[in-house]
């Protein structure tokens, strides 16, 4: 008797959890197309600035700049690590931890000192119960990282480097790839290399809408315009890392939740198969016992 | 020949933030205003901070810019800034704090210098056009 109403108890249960992470799976779907389109709006500035990179290097400068140059004697290395603020989105946040705590160690044997910041809740006391020393927390960033709160990231890194407290910095992200692959991944954002130079001899001095060259006038000079692209290039790149990593998150939860609402369909499938079959033989026991008071009586 | 309209693209980076024809357009170049007619020539130059100036016939649009850079091609004039702003979205009051703060930065360095101008340039900008 108890056996069916905890049966019945817990399918309602169960009912109500599948409810719940259906929604949930529907609100990371929803945040996944908006964070989708921030990160599809947010390439157009990336594209201008190589082909102003790539205009600069067909007029013939020589690209240099004290954010380009990899310092020989590493003594200080900081790291980024971006994470999410909430859980329930699988191994989102584990596989970051796990590569951050890898590069951490590899770090510790190469530079003394460095840095560690985190973004992201789940990952600062992730890390913190780690043991690890944390300098600076972000929990600002959601699905819709904000450029502002980025380039001031950025800006303070830059700043570091310039002035060589720090000699290289390092990002763990999750990289987006495709909306069915997206890997945890750990980067050297400084010293910065992807700036996209053609080589220079590569064809492409033919270019531009009418296939005309175009000789650009550059004010006040092309050198000091480089000095301002690249580390404009570079608070581009960190906020490609937020975007991607709000994308991924999103995501994640998405088919975290997706893989929840259908486990718990089948565990509702089977315990109203355990119910049902638990109600029956309760039936067929009683008409039993009715049946035996009958012909008892009879 | 020539348009008779100058295409105007703003882009920053979250989004392109506007995109429009016009019959001229004023720019602040780092050493001051810059215009632009249709047909200019191709070129690419550092902006400062201030005043973005759409004139089409009589009416003017304005904008604030946060440096950047333009880009002029056949195709187009690229703005590409940190920040767009209309004038009446700029926060005086932290425009007043970041220029109260950077004044007390001390340059011992020709970074910290550089720093500290282009600070004190942005903030002095923000609050000659806030409203």
């Amino acid at each position: 008797m108890a056996n069916i109403r905890q049966l019945d108890k817990r399918r309602k249960s169960v009912k109500n959890i599948r409810k719940i992470t259906r929604t949930m799976e529907l609100i990371a779907t929803a945040r996944f197309k908006k964070a989708m389109d921030r990160a599809a709006a947010a390439t157009d500035y990336t594209k201008r600035i190589t082909q102003i990179v790539q205009d600069l290097a067909k007029s013939g400068t020589d690209v240099s700049h004290p954010l380009l140059v990899a310092r020989s004697e590493i003594k200080s290395i900081d790291m980024l690590v971006l994470t999410a603020n909430r859980g329930l989105c699988g191994g989102y946040n584990g596989n970051l931890v796990k590569a951050a705590t890898v590069r951490r160690n590899e770090i510790k044997q190469q530079a003394a000192n460095g840095q560690l910041s985190v973004s992201g809740k789940k990952g600062i006391s992730a890390l913190r119960f780690a043991g690890m020393p944390i300098e600076h927390t972000f929990t600002e960033f959601d699905d819709q990282p904000a450029y502002d709160a980025v380039a001031r990231i950025a800006d303070s890194l830059i700043e570091r480097y310039i002035t060589g407290k720090v000699d290289r910095v390092d990002v763990v992200y999750t990289k987006f790839l495709s909306s069915s692959k997206q890997i945890a991944t750990v980067e050297t954002l400084l010293p910065f290399s992807s700036l996209e130079m053609p080589s220079a001899d590569s064809s492409k001095a033919v270019s531009g809408s009418q296939g005309i060259r175009d000789d650009y006038e550059f004010l006040p000079s092309a050198g000091a315009i480089l000095e301002e692209v690249v580390p404009a290039s570079f608070r581009a790149r960190l906020f490609k890392c937020f975007l991607d990593a709000a994308v991924s998150e999103q995501i994640a939860r998405m088919v975290a939740m997706k893989g929840a609402t259908e486990n718990a369909g089948d565990l509702i499938k089977s315990l109203s198969r355990t119910y049902n079959r638990a109600r029956q033989s309760k039936i067929t026991g009683e008409i039993m016992e009715i049946i035996g008071g009958v012909e008892a009586l009879g | 020949m020539a348009d008779k309209q100058v295409r105007c693209v703003v882009v920053t980076p979250e989004k392109t933030a506007l995109e429009a024809s016009c019959d001229s357009l004023t720019l602040p170049l780092y050493d001051g205003e810059f215009g632009i007619l249709p047909g200019r020539a191709p070129m690419v130059g550092r902006l400062g901070f201030g005043l973005l100036k759409m004139r089409n016939g009589t009416s003017t649009t304005d904008w604030f810019v946060d440096g950047g850079f333009v880009q002029v091609t056949r195709d187009g004039v690229f703005v590409l800034t940190d920040r767009l702003l209309k004038p009446d979205q700029i926060d005086k009051k932290q425009a007043e704090e970041d220029l109260a703060k950077a004044m007390t930065i001390k340059t011992n360095s020709q970074e910290t210098h550089a720093l500290k101008e282009r600070t004190l340039t942005q903030a002095r900008a923000k609050m000659r056009l806030a409203k």
